[in-house]
């Protein structure tokens, strides 16, 4: 490094800024934890993060849903996704945060334990989920991206909340 | 009943204006000769509405005008007539005596004050429709020497309508040919320019009142606003009345807060203090009232009159009397009666099925009638009163009622119920069966709804969609009578609120029966559940948190509850159907803003709806058809398969009340026994005769015949002469015992001490 002149070291920037500023289109995601593992929807499918909201309960739900909160005066359902997802319930529900989303003609709140961050991915960096991931898992999952060194699972929020609303019906 | 028919009749002019533009752009189409067939069912379509509303009004000048129009339309639109340029003249010119009409009415909402129609117009028309030579036809009555012959003729003809309004009608000759004499000017204008302009002259130049000289400039006294606007206007007032629930809650807070400090403070503090506090009550009041306001006037601009739907129901019932060859007549009352556009929407498919089924079943052949020596011509009665703020729809007919007998064996036909059960029902019972889904399989398509409906749809619709109640009355020759009563809205109604386990629960007011406290020890446990006796009458008891499956973490801390003695119960009442849940506190009983749930969340079978309180908390309102449905799937069934083989003993009981009959039947059941049921003496005591039980057990007080009456009517049978007799009653006095044991009962136990035991245990004493 300190054999190179200032030309150098400029143009060896100018490279690299060049490598970065490839016009490569980016998707947002909002990824989030449930427990100890990552996922991610896709931002323009996400309304609105709500922290510290009420959730109230309503009898005679499935247990997919965990009940309703009040959204300046719109009632919408929260769900459940660890049981869309096949997780275990982890019960630990202290500061975590409703996503609020519209997919598959439905519109809801889906609980997650905690928001880890709103980012913007290189599409390149999506890639499709591996064959490891367990089945239900997999139908749910657009790709994965690796973000803060943990395995990210994106997932498809039309497909779940199709499915949550036949589970409904 | 007065009608305002004004209101009708203001409503009908703008609503004509609005068809008398597309009246008019449709026709300048046809006169240049653009006019495609849609164009012509439009303008056809514009003509009948016009028609048949002005029929509903009585307006026969305007009808007879565009009924001669709707038939050139019908015309034009089979093909049997094609458009000509003079034939769009003419129209035009029809077209303009009917905005004339129309704007005669808006100027003075009377239909009486209408000239008769003109009848060069209508003869213009009539051979129009011939295909004759329209321009020849039309020409000779618009010649300007004629316009005082027509009047003349027309007074002569109709000396009926110039006697009814005298004092009009020397100056009304005059007037009436007025419309007829543009139709010459205009034949001279290009089609593509209405002949508006001379037509406002002419009407102008009639003996009316001055101001009458632009009717066209005059501001329009409505504004069309799109429903989903003014949702969303509603939407928002029931925030606005939301967040001022919490605007009290603050007084409140702040008046504690004063309180506390009254002490602690200075003097001059404490008085500003007050002052404040006083302000803000004040301000709160003020506010309050003035959103109350706002609120009902809100609500009202969505509600619409039951005509909307009464009225093209009528037409439809004459028109599928016809269809079935009955004559029917259709009686219309309490159209002006308003309900929420929601409601209204949804209820027409219901009434639809409603009046379907009392023509097809209801209402006999002319033949038929004539036998039972009623009136050749059935009746069919759509009427509509408030109570309250309730609205009750009654559809009745005249007809030989519901054939119950052929409801039961189509019932045990289709697999509903057993032989011996259907044997067993009750009237009511009975009535019940045709909301079974499936009862009624005629799959009736309608022009109206398009779809078809049955009995079941119709309660569901009616119970689930309309938060309302559904009721059969039925006689025997005398006719069936189906009575719907609905909520005014269903965005505010009456709640009550209460609480289990710590969270609060809304119910509907109008399945709301009773509150009671009490005691513990009046619960009963009856076969394997629990109930209470209330006036007579068993009541299966269900604990609400329980059944709601409340989450452990969801609930406060038991507020007030455990302080108060004694159980609370909340009586809700769906048809014949009571039970009575144990709530743990009274919260409140108010007007409440309903909210709907998502989309995704409207079927599930126990929730009405939402409501906020205290600004941001959402409180389920909980339904009651559903809880009760719920209740019963629940209610532990005993398992008769081990008293099977004790060689069933059959046991009629007899008792007005439905719950007290079911829980009767259960405990009976339990112990092994066949139950048949009666809801009343009469009925009781034809079932005993006509079948052969083991054991009666009966009430006293039922109406058309008593406990006491039947008892000594079996008696004096062969076959019930040594039958065991019980009588179970609330009545407790030792005369009533005696009176029980005169008549010649074995046993007397009385409501409050029965228990299962005890009647089973009576039982097997007395069958041995």
């Amino acid at each position: 490094m300190n054999e190179m002149t200032l030309d150098q070291v400029l143009t060896k920037h100018h490279k690299d800024n060049a490598i970065v500023d490839v016009d490569e289109p980016t998707v947002k995601l909002v990824v989030f934890a449930l427990g100890n593992d990552w996922f991610a929807f896709h931002g323009n499918h996400i309304r609105e993060i709500l922290a510290q909201v009420d959730v109230f309960f309503v009898p005679g739900c499935p247990p997919s849903i965990e009940g309703v909160i009040n959204v300046r005066g719109d009632i919408e359902s929260v769900i459940r996704p660890r049981e869309l997802l096949g997780l275990p319930d982890s019960g630990a529900y202290t500061c975590s945060s409703v996503l609020l989303g519209r997919g598959g003609g439905v519109s809801s709140g889906v609980r997650v334990d905690r928001v880890i961050d709103v980012i913007d991915a290189p599409q390149s960096s999506v890639q499709p989920p591996p064959a490891t991931l367990p089945e239900r898992m997999r139908l749910l999952a657009l790709g994965v991206v690796h973000f803060q060194e943990h395995l990210v699972i994106v997932l498809n929020i039309d497909t779940m909340f199709a499915e949550f609303s036949r589970g409904l019906g | 009943m007065a009608i305002d028919i004004k209101k009708y009749i203001v409503r009908f002019s703008e609503e004509a204006r609005d068809h008398i533009n597309k009246l008019s752009e449709g026709l300048s189409e046809l006169a240049t000769g653009n006019a495609d067939k849609a164009c012509i069912d439009n303008i056809f379509r514009s003509v009948h509405t016009i028609k048949g509303s002005s029929r509903m009004l009585k307006l026969t000048t305007i009808t007879q005008t565009a009924h001669k129009l709707e038939d050139v339309m019908g015309a034009l639109r089979d093909g049997s007539l094609k458009p000509t340029p003079q034939l769009a003249q003419l129209l035009c010119s029809a077209t303009d005596t009917l905005s004339a009409l129309v704007e005669r009415l808006a100027e003075k909402p009377d239909g009486d004050s209408l000239p008769p129609a003109d009848q060069a117009l209508l003869k213009a028309l009539t051979l129009a429709v011939s295909g004759l030579d329209v321009e020849a036809q039309h020409r000779s009555p618009a010649d300007p020497a004629s316009p005082p012959m027509p009047a003349e003729l027309l007074c002569a003809a109709k000396p009926l309508s110039a006697a009814a309004t005298p004092a009009s009608s020397p100056g009304q000759a005059a007037p009436q040919a007025q419309p007829q004499a543009p139709a010459g000017p205009a034949s001279a204008l290009t089609p593509s320019a209405p002949s508006q302009p001379p037509l406002v002259g002419s009407v102008a130049a009639k003996p009316a009142p001055q101001g009458e000289a632009e009717p066209r400039l005059k501001p329009a006294e409505t504004v069309r606003v799109r429903l989903g606007k003014l949702d969303e206007l509603i939407k928002l007032m029931g925030e606005v009345v939301s967040s001022h629930a919490s605007m009290r809650q603050r007084l409140k807070d702040i008046r504690a807060l004063e309180n506390e400090l009254a002490l602690s403070v200075a003097k001059p503090v404490a008085a500003r203090l007050h002052r404040f506090v006083q302000d803000l009550r004040d301000d709160v009041q003020a506010q309050e009232v003035l959103k109350d306001e706002l609120h009902d006037k809100m609500l009202v601009m969505r509600m619409l009159p039951l005509a909307i739907i009464f009225e093209p129901a009528a037409h439809l019932v004459r028109e599928m009397a016809r269809s079935v060859g009955k004559q029917v007549e259709c009686v219309v009352k309490g159209s002006e009666i308003e309900l929420d556009r929601q409601m209204i929407d949804k209820l027409s498919d219901p009434i639809i099925h409603l009046i379907r089924n009392a023509v097809d079943h209801g209402l006999e052949t002319a033949e038929t009638r004539a036998a039972s020596g009623k009136p050749a011509q059935g009746k069919l009665t759509l009427s509509a009163r408030q109570d309250g703020s309730w609205v009750v729809i009654d559809v009745a007919d005249d007809g030989g009622g519901i054939p119950l007998e052929a409801v039961r064996s189509k019932a045990v036909k289709k697999g509903f119920v057993s032989q011996e059960r259907a044997a067993s029902l009750s009237d009511e019972e009975s009535i019940d069966l045709v909301f079974l889904p499936g009862f009624s399989t005629s799959s009736i398509i309608t022009d109206l709804s398009g779809r078809g409906v049955g009995m079941d749809v119709v309660k569901q619709c009616v119970i689930d969609d309309l938060r309302g109640t559904i009721s059969v009355e039925t006689c025997p020759l005398q006719g069936a009578t189906f009575s719907l009563r609905l909520p005014l809205s269903l965005a505010v109604m009456r709640v009550v609120l209460v609480e289990a386990q710590g969270l609060a629960f809304g119910f509907t007011s109008q399945y709301v029966e009773e509150l009671l406290r009490l005691p513990r020890e009046s619960l009963l446990r009856v076969a394997e559940r629990e109930a209470v006796i209330i006036r007579n009458e068993f009541v299966p008891v269900a604990h609400l948190a329980e059944m709601l499956g409340i989450p452990s973490r969801a609930g406060r801390p038991p507020g007030r509850a455990g302080r108060t003695p004694g159980v609370l119960l909340l009586v809700l009442r769906v048809r014949n159907e009571k039970i009575a849940l144990m709530v743990d506190d009274l919260l409140d009983e108010r007007d409440m803003v309903i909210k709907t749930l998502p989309e995704h969340m409207r079927n599930l079978p126990l929730m009405a709806g939402m409501v906020t309180t205290g600004g941001t908390e959402l409180v389920s309102v909980l339904h009651a058809p559903g809880l009760i449905d719920l209740a019963r799937r629940t209610a532990p069934r005993s398992d008769r398969a081990q008293h099977e083989e004790r060689g069933r003993r059959s046991i009629l009981v007899v008792d007005d009340s439905m719950n007290t009959r079911e829980i009767e039947k259960d405990v009976l059941e339990a112990n092994g026994y066949a139950v048949t049921l009666a809801e009343d003496g009469v009925d009781g005591l034809r079932k005993a005769l006509d079948g052969d039980f083991d054991a009666v057990l009966t009430d006293v007080e039922m109406p058309n015949m008593d406990g006491f009456t039947l008892t000594a009517r079996l008696r004096q049978e062969e076959r019930y002469r040594n039958k065991p007799i019980v009588i179970i009653t609330s009545r407790e006095k030792e005369e009533d015992k005696r009176r029980g044991i005169q008549v010649g009962a074995d046993a007397y136990i009385v409501k409050g001490d029965f228990a299962q035991s005890n009647l089973a245990e009576t039982l097997r004493v007395l069958l041995g």
